[in-house]
């Protein structure tokens, strides 16, 4: 008998190297982000709760906004294809490629490219797509997935990369510096930059007003990419959409102070358009490839405001739970208190395989406390569990509620139940086979049994 | 039914269920204000911004061709429009100022002098636009990039900065050099870009 | 309300929380057929099962009157969780306990108005402040620390990563039980680190849980809820 969640056996399982690697920078993230926010702003509170309420009103219009954006980019030059769902987003990008007989390019990190598998399925179609992320090329070279939204190998250590750089040839010798491995993929990544046609990234953030799309990175890699490409193309999420340039500013403020402590990411770009008469240089033609990917079925779910998640990743650093386990231990592109949210409905029809995911977690409210577009996570995590309950689909470790229930429901037999020592098996946390339950006392004892104590003392008193 | 027309009718349905839907919040975006970012002039302000997210505001020409010298980086690229105000002082001091970026030869330029259209003083931030600005691989390649600009040219705060975007195609936004912490969470800067970002008034 | 963990296990809490009310004036009745505020299976997505327990609560407390929980996870239960598994189906009852439930810290503070704490420890006291999942985004962490701090010789000494959980969560802990233990012992290391006197929550069950993976690792940890400090230290 499986007693335990899959996440529960994968953090047992996850060598102390990999786990430590994970709990201090999380740790290290968190700390940042609280102090910055705190430094420069009085109520960091107020701007959360702006930041979401602007989401919050987005989503609800999707469908204006969505055709607001797409003309604003259309009057810019930009050339806009729609994808409902994950393989159309992909056959759209080889088309873009193939027409224009595109066989080399650089992608800067985008999760919605991660999420639909994009990079392995232009590989199998002859086209050499490299990861110019330091995270995620190391990610690629190794062949691995990403751990966390924001630093994509923090399950690896320095000693797994200089080895993997050493095998790899990018490197003759083995050196683990941080610095020598970052100036060996600076020379490495140059070189193919310039021989890049085109360069594939994702979206920030969509202005519905002006067309503006936002990028985002700290190396500065989606800007060099699109130096030397005359083709590039965008990968962006419906949900990506905000009203107007004015709303960038609420959002940019809290996107770099929340994922890395930062006031603003490094490079920040504003792209509206291809290259015109006015600039030296640049890429010629600017597609976006609007993809919805199952995000039109979380709209209609009562789990939306998922879809506020700017993926800054503070909900996962902050998360006791992902510290323990990491990101792979999801099964899929989003780890941590969002991809247990997501996941599941995202990717739709699996959702009784990833039904355990909202499972993962003590239900403590961390990840609401600092997501910077206040999305009640818990809320949503037991609205999912709902879900799964109501659908039957049986959880390992499960206690069955319904005898629970009759006798909380019961006062006389409570009452009875309380001041008979044996009734500790009937309590709640007593109810659960008996395996666990014994697992449970292996770790922690329970306090002394005082049932029915506080009301005899009532009622001796008032004699 | 184009994917178009299927995204459009999915979120279009998806949408009738929302009940109350949410108004557009207002809100004035001095909100965004961060008071103690902001404290003395906006020169002051933008210094210390600056110089917090890892750049370097350098007084002079003169200045900066020691700054050069020093670091060992002889070589580099100026705006030819910069050429009186900044590269001129740097071929005198003899340091290699080209005006023309070859691409070509990408690794030759240990530093690069381009044109900022502007800087926020709130984050220390530098505005390039690349419609003011010469070939975007020169504010990139080099280690050093200079960018100059006239200090009554610093906007206040990001909001003020973001009114400020105009109608170009490209605006960047560099606020310090570029950086990364992949590896272990060590700050390391210079990962593709520059590993100095030098602010420098003109 | 005095919240199922009182009943069964910390019947001197529930008695402190009374004595402590009565002491500022409160008239307590505590009515019989109280059980559980239905956490357990609201937490396990058993709601068809915990809307049943959180009608039978609503039921009882039925009525104008506060009501006040020497815990901040069932009054958030009230407060919080119920108008959320009631939100497709309201109910009168369920919405009225939602506006009437205080945890009882908040309760003295805001309800009453009482800010500071007549009461001393006889020596120097060192309290660690274990701020309770549950009460994240109420006002009962602020009013704790408050009451706390007034106390004469009371020092409320801070802790490493004092946001996380202290890995109870309930169910949580026996289907996730390597992780929920892990996540104790290190809110453990932080509290043993800063070297108190006494571990204060206003929940019983995180200090349950810390303490009874205390006693096993053999680090034993003096605890109290809030309110047993409170009455402790009445002058």
């Amino acid at each position: 008998m499986i007693d335990h969640q899959l996440i529960d056996t994968y953090a047992r399982e996850i060598s102390d190297e990999k786990q430590t690697s994970v709990i201090t920078g999380s740790a290290a993230s968190t700390e940042k982000r609280y102090s910055i926010l705190h430094q420069d702003y009085e109520d960091p509170n107020a701007l959360r709760k702006l930041a979401g309420a602007i989401k919050d009103h987005t989503l609800h219009h999707l469908d204006r906004y969505l055709e607001q954006a797409e003309s604003s980019l259309k009057r810019n030059g930009v050339q806009v294809h729609f994808a409902d769902s994950g393989d159309e987003a992909k056959e759209t990008v080889l088309k873009i490629l193939q027409e224009r007989e595109i066989t080399r390019l650089t992608k800067s990190k985008s999760m919605a490219s991660e999420e639909i598998h994009l990079n392995p399925y232009l590989t199998e179609n002859g086209i050499e797509c490299l990861e110019s992320d330091l995270g995620e090329f190391i990610i690629q070279l190794d062949d691995d997935v990403p751990s966390h939204i924001v630093r994509p190998i923090i399950h690896k250590n320095r000693r797994e990369i200089a080895r993997t750089f050493q095998r790899e040839g990018i490197a003759a010798d083995y050196n683990d510096d941080p610095e020598t491995i970052t100036r060996r993929a600076r020379v490495f990544l140059r070189e193919k930059y310039m021989q890049a046609q085109a360069v594939i990234t994702g979206g920030n953030f969509i202005s519905a007003e002006s067309g503006r799309i936002v990028l985002v990175t700290n190396e500065g890699n989606s800007r060099f990419g699109m130096a030397p490409s005359r083709v590039h193309i965008a990968l962006v999420g419906i949900e990506k959409i905000v009203p107007t340039d004015r709303d960038l500013g609420v959002f940019l403020n809290l996107l770099g102070r929340s994922a890395t402590g930062q006031q603003l990411t490094v490079y920040t770009e504003f792209i509206s358009g291809p290259k015109d008469d006015s600039q030296p240089s640049g890429p010629e033609e600017m597609h976006v490839v609007l993809m919805n990917n199952g995000r039109s079925d979380v709209l209609e779910s009562n789990c939306r405001e998922i879809l506020r998640c700017i993926r800054c990743s503070a909900c996962q650093n902050v998360c006791p739970v992902y510290r323990q386990a990491s990101g792979h231990a999801y099964r899929a592109t989003y780890g941590g208190p969002v991809g247990a949210v997501l996941s599941p409905l995202l990717f739709g029809d699996q959702f009784p395989d990833l039904a355990d995911l909202p499972k993962a977690s003590s239900l403590c409210g961390a990840c609401n406390e600092v997501c910077p577009v206040d999305i009640p996570i818990p809320d949503l995590l037991l609205r999912l569990r709902n879900k799964a309950k109501q659908e039957h689909i049986p959880q390992p470790g499960d206690v069955p509620m319904s005898p629970f229930a009759t006798l909380a429901t019961s006062p006389s037999l409570w009452r009875t139940a309380m001041t008979m020592s044996k009734a500790m098996n009937h309590l709640p946390i007593e109810v659960a086979p008996v395996k666990p339950l014994q697992e449970w006392l292996g770790q922690r004892t329970l306090p002394e049994w005082h049932g029915g104590d506080f009301r005899k003392w009532l009622k001796d008193r008032k004699k | 039914m184009t994917s178009r027309d299927r995204i459009f009718s999915k979120v279009r349905s998806a949408l009738e269920g929302v009940k109350d839907k949410a108004a557009y919040p207002d809100y004035d975006p001095a909100v965004l204000n961060s008071a103690p970012r902001l404290a003395g002039t906006l020169t002051e302000a933008f210094t210390r911004n600056l110089t917090a997210a890892g750049g370097n505001r350098i007084g002079s020409p003169a200045e900066l061709a020691g700054f050069l010298q020093q670091a060992g980086l002889t070589r580099g690229y100026c705006d030819p429009a910069l050429m009186d105000a900044i590269g001129n002082t740097l071929a005198s001091h003899g340091l290699t100022v080209e005006t023309v970026y070859d691409r070509s030869r990408y690794e030759d330029y240990q530093f690069g002098i381009t044109r900022a259209s502007g800087a926020i003083a709130e984050t220390g931030s530098l505005i390039l636009d690349d419609a003011l600005t010469s070939d975007r691989l020169a504010a990139l390649s080099p280690w050093v990039h200079v960018a100059a600009l006239r200090e009554d040219e610093i906007h206040r705060s990001v909001p003020d900065a973001i009114a400020a975007l105009g109608p170009s195609r490209n605006v960047l936004w560099a606020t310090g050099p570029s950086k990364t912490a992949d590896v272990e969470g060590i700050l390391i800067e210079g990962v593709h870009g520059p590993g100095e970002q030098v602010a420098i008034f003109i | 309300m005095g919240t199922c963990l009182c009943d069964a296990f910390y019947d001197d809490v529930a008695r402190a929380t009374v004595e402590v009310l009565e002491h500022l004036g409160v008239e307590v009745i505590f009515p019989e057929n109280q059980t559980c505020c239905g956490q357990p299976a609201f937490n396990s997505g058993d709601w068809n099962a915990s809307r049943k327990v959180a009608r039978h609560t609503a039921g009882v407390f039925a009525g104008e009157l506060p009501v006040i929980v020497p815990s901040g996870s069932c009054a958030a239960m009230n407060f919080h969780g119920n108008p959320l598994q009631f939100e497709e189906c309201p109910d009168a009852s369920v919405d009225s306990l939602a506006k009437r439930t205080w945890e009882v810290c908040d309760f003295i503070v805001n309800g009453l108005g009482i800010r500071e704490w007549k009461g001393s420890f006889d020596k120097p006291t060192r309290l660690a402040f274990h701020r309770s999942c549950h009460s994240r985004g109420t006002n009962s962490g602020e009013a704790i620390i408050g009451l706390l701090s007034s106390i004469g010789r009371a020092e409320v000494i801070p802790f490493g990563q004092s946001e996380q959980c202290c890995g109870f969560g309930g169910t949580f802990s026996v289907t996730f039980p390597h992780i929920s233990g892990r996540m104790g012992s290190l809110k453990l290391d932080h509290i043993l680190e800063s070297q108190p006197d006494i571990l204060v929550s206003g929940d019983m069950s995180c200090l349950m849980h810390i303490t009874g993976l205390a006693r096993v690792q053999g680090r034993p940890l003096e605890h109290k809820h809030a309110i047993q400090i409170l009455r402790d230290t009445l002058a």
